[in-house]
Formats: structure tokens, sequence, C-alpha cells
């Protein structure tokens, strides 16, 4: 039943040898990685795209791991077997390549994370902000884990945490 | 039609993180409201990640359930989805004669439910309402006259000659771009993709009864009103096979309040196209990331490609055949009089209305949005 | 002096501008009520054109700031004050019009050239995008129809031997099975008049899903009152030039003659409405090929027919 998932993990594990035992067939029609560093996923993505035939981008989660961000790509292939590859960049300095010429449908997904995580995408063509407003403050990024929703003012569109205010006091 | 640029984005409500801050039965309630046509399938969704987390199996009878209630929902929206078309083609008896059809099937809902959207029938570890032998009957016979309905649509379809200029030709996605942008549902089975989440994913009485999947190799609106008419008989026959063999069983199983560390991504097919839900747990009864995919935010990919080269006239039949979920924009209106020129914009109207309202006694001001 | 008042009275009330426009009202209810039935609905009650008019009159008049005022303030009595002249020419009680003379046909088809115009003018001159859409949409839908629209009312004129309205009413009606031959170009006269009502299938100037509303986007209360009022007289006005023209029998009674005409204009308006309820809305494109490839040859081989049996004759 799991022999193509098991396939095409051992395909995998035996050209990028830094996979060994990070990445897994875990059940039916899902393959998941552990988190790959930035160039370790531009290695994987054309042999991916090319050779393996994962043709069809799905989604891109973005998660936050505390100093890292995460970023899950969902890619199928005509088998719709689910590979889930997740590559982790710091959070101090969160720059990824953009997939786009390769997979055109992650392009919104891309943009949604550099407008709710703050994931700079390089390489990704000029477009309008999504799905956050055009005049949406620097520097907040709802979905990180520390953006807290009741110290933003949705009228004057600014953010207080309360600790500066014990500090003043 | 030269080009046109994708802009959305304009009800973004944040639901993902509201979800973080919130317990899964919180969870639950905000998910089934993330759209109003296909919340079953998304409570569905997200009731069968947090069921697969806990390891938990959910009873037949359930199941079966879901899937009735699932194919109900996916012939309300395609009967929405064709008096729209027929609207925005200008043909609007058609639209009256579909959305008459529909109320029966929000009657129908309504019945199971106790509301017409938002039917509130899942819960984690089965679902919260039974079939009993009255709405069964009420089920097989709302069925029995939809048939009939939907065979005549489909003669229309085929034979109309004003529907097939409109529609012949129009909105153009072939079979290499629907897989490059992503298109799912519906209008990727029009394109000659034959993927369908319940053939590839089944669950329940997808599993006892394959489906047969309605593909057509058009590639434009005509082929997708052609898919979605074959895909409502196609769920009037699921839903007869169901009601017909109704297992006996417990509705709900007992599941955890905690939901141990993992993550799981479901994949179930709205009538929309493929709904992926993603939630990730940390051991405690608040979700540590939820991700939801709706079929129409893989759909708006290949719109900018579809207008290219269309008429104008074209533009609403291509924008409706993807079959969007929509929100209304925000609002602003400038009116120069003789006297002074006001600008309103949205907080301005919600004021003016809750003063109107405090005129007639009635106080929505403490409403907190 | 009591002839000018009587031709006064004609003029204004029966059958001239206020029969015109309460019985414009009268057909507006029975076409949106028929159309409601046809398509399963209940429907407006008797009053709601009447009230639509009045609640549109009492609303703020407001205009775009990009526009011509002048323009966007007269076209709409203009499109109402032609109307009304035209109707002077169309018998209505009996086979005499108010004032008839050979060649009143031809200015009755000038006469209703110039509300297209006037929604035209309106619409470019509201200067929107919506509005400029529908003002071209409207003059290209005009091209195509107006000449199969007069080809196919010349026909009868031909065969009638009379330029006059009333004059082909009263020779029909002496000779009631020549109305027979007329039958292809009372088909085509009635798809060429949906075309000027503008209704469906013929509704792209006013596609409502795709310009909003045309080329009178920009309209709102007493101005949009005025237009709507127009519209509805022109209805009148057409459905009784297809019934003097085509449907011509008369008894020469007074008030047998009056109830024959509204057995013969209703007759149209359900056969119009029918065409409103039963098909989708045509391209504009598709609208100009459809003119083309049918309703004009079909209205000439009627002329060059009647010219031989008028010969005949």
């Amino acid at each position: 039943m799991m022999e193509s998932e098991e396939k095409i993990v051992q395909i995998l594990c035996e050209r990028f040898p830094f996979l060994q035992g990070r990445i897994a067939a875990r059940k039916a029609k899902r393959i998941f990685s552990d988190a790959l560093s930035k160039d370790e996923f531009m290695q994987i993505v054309a042999f991916i795209h090319d050779e393996l035939n994962f043709r069809r981008g799905h989604l891109v989660v973005g998660t936050d791991e505390g100093d890292n961000l995460g970023l899950l790509y969902v890619l199928s292939n005509p088998e719709f077997i689910l590979l889930n590859l997740r590559e982790s960049v710091p959070k101090a300095n969160p720059v990824v390549t953009t997939l786009s010429d390769l997979y055109p449908s992650l392009m919104m997904h891309e943009r949604e994370l550099v407008s709710l995580f703050g994931v700079i995408v390089e390489g990704l063509p000029k477009g309008i902000s999504y799905p956050l407003p055009d005049g949406w403050p620097e520097g907040n990024y709802p979905m990180r884990k520390e953006w807290n929703p009741d110290y933003f003012n949705r009228n004057t569109l600014a953010y207080d945490p309360p600790q500066e205010k014990e500090e003043q006091k | 039609m030269i080009n046109a640029i994708i802009g959305i984005g304009y009800n973004h409500r944040g639901l993902e993180k509201a979800c973080e801050s919130r317990n899964y039965i919180q969870d639950l309630y905000i998910i089934e409201r993330v759209c109003g046509i296909c919340s079953h399938i998304h409570s569905t969704a997200f009731c069968m990640s947090i069921e697969t987390l806990t390891g938990v199996t959910v009873s037949k009878r359930a199941e079966y359930i879901r899937v009735v209630v699932a194919e109900l929902e996916r012939l309300h929206s395609h009967l929405l989805w064709l008096g729209i078309a027929f609207h925005e083609i200008g043909f609007d008896t058609m639209f009256m004669y579909t959305w008459r059809n529909r109320e029966k099937v929000l009657n129908l809902l309504a019945t199971i439910g106790g509301n017409r959207v938002n039917y509130g029938v899942n819960t984690f570890g089965g679902v919260r309402r039974d079939f009993d032998e009255t709405i069964n009957a009420e089920i097989l016979s709302t069925v029995d006259l939809l048939e009939e309905e939907i065979k005549s649509y489909l003669h229309l379809a085929l034979t109309e000659s004003t529907l097939a200029v409109r529609l012949v030709g129009v909105g153009k996605l072939s079979h290499e771009d629907a897989i490059k942008f992503g298109a799912v549902g519906p209008v990727a089975r029009a394109a000659g993709i034959a993927e369908d989440m319940r053939v590839i994913e089944p669950f329940g009485a997808y599993k006892d009864f394959p489906l047969h999947v309605a593909t057509d190799q058009g590639a434009d609106v005509y082929g997708k009103t052609v898919v979605r008419i074959l895909e409502m008989q196609e769920s009037l026959r699921m839903i007869r096979l169901c009601i017909k063999n109704l297992p006996d069983g417990p509705l709900t199983v007992r599941v955890p309040r905690r939901v141990p560390a993992g993550e799981v991504l479901t994949r179930v097919e709205a009538p929309r196209g493929e709904n992926i839900h993603y939630v990730r747990s940390n051991g405690t009864d608040m979700p540590d990331r939820v991700r939801v995919r709706a079929p129409s935010q893989a759909n708006w990919h290949g719109m900018q490609h579809m207008l290219q080269g269309g008429n104008l006239a074209d533009v609403p039949i291509t924008i409706a055949a993807i079959d969007p979920c929509y929100s209304c924009t925000d609002r602003a209106i400038i009116i120069h009089s003789e006297n002074e020129t006001k600008l309103t914009d949205w907080r301005k109207l919600r004021q003016y209305s809750i003063d109107w309202y405090k005129k007639q006694g009635v106080d929505c001001s403490t409403l907190k949005l | 002096m009591a002839q000018l008042l009587a031709i006064i009275w004609k003029a204004l009330v029966i059958p001239g501008f206020l029969f015109m426009s309460s019985y414009g009202f009268l057909v507006e209810f029975v076409d949106r009520k028929l159309y409601a039935r046809m398509q399963n609905r209940i429907g407006p009650p008797w009053y709601q054109p009447l009230a639509d008019f009045l609640k549109l009159i009492g609303k703020k008049t407001i205009i775009p700031s990009d526009a011509d005022e002048s323009m966007f303030r007269n076209m709409p009595i203009i499109s109402l004050a032609a109307i009304a002249s035209a109707f002077l020419y169309v018998p209505v009680l009996g086979m005499n019009a108010v004032f008839s003379f050979s060649g009143d046909l031809i200015i009755v088809l000038y006469f209703l050239a110039i509300p297209t115009l006037a929604m035209f003018l309106a619409g470019w001159y509201s200067r929107g995008v919506f509005a400029t859409l529908g003002a071209t949409r409207i003059l290209t839908q005009m091209f195509v129809y107006e000449v199969p629209l007069f080809i196919s009312l010349l026909a009868p004129a031909l065969l009638a031997g009379s330029w006059s309205i009333s004059g082909i009413a009263a020779y029909y009606a002496a000779h009631p099975l020549y109305a027979l031959i007329n039958i292809p170009c009372m088909f085509v006269a009635l798809v060429a008049f949906q075309c000027k009502m503008e209704r469906a299938p013929f509704d792209s100037p006013e596609a409502e899903t795709e310009i909003v509303s045309g080329a009178l986007v920009e309209y709102g209360g007493r101005l949009l009152a005025f237009f709507r009022w127009g519209s509805d007289c022109e209805l009148v006005l057409i459905l009784s030039l297809f019934s003097a023209i085509y449907l011509p029998f008369m008894t020469g009674i007074l008030w047998l003659d009056l109830i024959l005409y509204f057995v013969k204009t209703l007759l149209g308006l359900f056969l119009l409405t029918l065409m409103r309820a039963t098909m989708a809305r045509l391209v504009i494109n598709e609208i100009v090929r459809f003119c083309w490839k049918y309703l004009t040859p079909v209205a000439l081989l009627q002329v060059v027919f009647n010219l031989l049996i008028r010969r005949a004759l």
C-alpha cells in the first residue's frame, strides 16, 4: 500500500544523503520531512519538480517555532501523494527564495507569509499585499506568536504592548 | 480584456490567529464559520483532523450521517451556483427556478440541523444530530423531487442555444494550466483532470459506495456547468444509497480534551474543490497552528489567465465559474452638496446606524466586533 | 375656439399624454406581473409602477462632478417630449389618430429614435466607465436594429399604399385578410421592438451584471423617474404602433374599438414578455450578427413580396 511512498523516500535519501533519517512516509499518501535549512531545501526542489514529478503546489503553511520561522511546503504528484517539506529560517533573518517560478500556485501563499510572518521572499514578483490591507503598519506580523491582537489599536493602527507602559511607570 | 490584477483579502478575519488562543471545542465553531455555503465540510475536515491526532475511530453511523449532510450541502451549493451563473448571463427565469429548488434543500437541512447554514451537525468523535424515520422519509422525497428538476437542467444545458453561445469557449483553462495554477474541484474536472478527494481520500460511505467522477474535456465555463450538474446527480444517488443503508451504532465516541502533540493534513472535497486543513497540536487543549486552505484560494491563481483575451461581457461569468466565496468590501461615501462636503467612512457609517437604532430604542453600541 | 380646446383635450388627456402615461404604468405592471408569474413568483401589486415613480420623484438628485450638468438634466425631458409628440400620430380610439397626414409614419419613426439617442447622450455625458460602455452599446445596437425595424414597418405601408399610420390602419381594417401577408415582417418587427426597448435577450446596453446599469448608471431621483416614465410611454407607443399596423381589426364603434385596442396591445405585450422570460442575454456582437443575418433579409424579402402583390392588385 505504501510502496510508492517508501520508494520516493528511498530515492530522495539516495540522491541527497543529508536527508537520511530526516524524511519519512508517516502514513498513506503523506511524506513529512524534518526542518531543513534554506540551502538544503533549495538543493532538493529542482529534483523533486523535474525528476519525481511533484508538479503541483497546494499551499505553504507558516509556523512560528520560537527563534525560527518554519515553512511547510505541500506538494503533490499525479498519484496524489502529498510531500510536505519543512524549511526553517531564523526569525532574525527570515530570507527564502521564491518557488513561484516552478509552482505559480504558491505565489499567493508566499505573499501571505510576507504579510503575516514577515518572511522575505526573494524573487517574488511585485504585487498587491495579501491578505492585509495596503496601509498596514510596518513591523506588525500578526501570525507571530509574540503579536497579541489585544494590544493593537484598530483606529490608530498602533501596537502598544503593556510592558512598555509598566516600564514608563 | 487585456489584463486583470487580482486584489483580494478585503475581509481577512484573522481566524487562524483566533484559533490559536481558543480551545478545540471553541475552534470547531470558528472553523464551521469559515464559509457559509460549505460550513459542514470545513467542520468535518477539522473533526477528522482532531480524530486522527487523538487516534479515535468514528462509528459508521456517524460517518454516513456526515456524508449525507455533505452531499446535501453540495446540492445546495451547486444549485446556488447554477442560479448565479444564469443571473450573470441575464437568464433570470432559470435563476428563480434553481433557487426555488434550493429552498427545498435548505428546508431539509434546517429540519436536520436546526439552521439553514452552519448546521452544527459535527462534533469531535461523531455527530450531534440523528436521523429518524421521518427525516429519512423527507430526505428521500426531496431527492425524488430534485431528480426530475436536475434532469431538466441537464437537458437545458445541453440543448439551449443562447446558453451555449454565452458559455462555450469562455474562460478557458487548459489541462496544463489547471495543473500549473493549482486549480481544484469542478474547475479542474472541467479541464479533464479526474481528481476528486472523495475518491482519493475517502471516508465513510465514500469507501463503501465508489463515486463516479464527472469530467468534461471542454475546459471552459460550459464544461464547468455540465460538470456541476452531473455532480448534483451523483450527490442524489449517494444520498439515496446512504439513507437506504444507514448502519446502526453510537453517534459519538469519547475524545480526550487534551490532544496529543503531532501534526496532520486532512483533505476533503468541498463543493468548490479540495479543502486542506493543517492542524498542529502541542499536547494542550489549544492548538499550536491551524491552517485552512479553502478551495477558492487555489482557484484564484488561474483567474488572471482565464480572463485575458475575453470580452467584458464574459468577465462576470468567468469569475463566477470558479464559484468564489466572496465577502463585501470596505465602503466609503463622499457626498458634495451645496453647503458642505461630507466624507462618511465605515466607522462613521457604523456610528450612524448605532444612532439610528438608538432612536428606535435598541442599543447595539456595546456589541464588540 | 372649441376646436382648439378639443385638440388640446385630445393631445393632453385622451388619447394623449395622460392616457399614455396611465396606460404606461398599467403596461409596466402587467409586464412585471407576467414576468414574475412565468418565473413562479408572485409579482408586484397593480400600483407598483406608480409607487416607484412617486418614490423616485421624492429622492435627492445627485449629479457627478465630471458630468455635463445641462445635458444630464435635459435628456430625460427630451426623451419624454419626443414620445409624447409621436403618440399623437398613432391611432388609439378608432382608426384616426389625433393628427394624421401622409408621411406621419416616417415622422413617428424619427421620433422613436430620439429617446435612444437621448439615453446615449445621457450616458456619454455622465463620463463614467460604465456609462460610456453602456452608451456605446446603445448606439451599436441602434445601428443594427433600425434597419430591420424601418423596413418591416414600411412593408405593410407599401402594400396599403399609404404613408400615414391612420391610412394603413384604415386599409387593413377594410381588407383584413391582407394583414396575413405581413406575418413574417410582424415577427421581425416584434423582435426589433424588443431590441429597441433594450429588453432581454437584447438588454446588453443595460446588462446589470456587467456594467451595473449601462448609460443611466449615474441617474437617480427625479431625472431617473422621468427616464423610466419615458420608457413606459415608449412601450405603450410601440405596442400601439404594432397593433395599428399589424393587428388592424376595427369595428368603427368607439367603445368596442377601445376594448379591441387594449386586447391587441396586451397581446403584443404578452409576446414581448414571453421573449424576455425565456431567453438569456446575448452579447453585443451576437446581437449585431443576429440582426444582420436574420432580421434584415426577412424584412427585405417581405418588402419585395409586398411590392409584387401591390403590382398585382
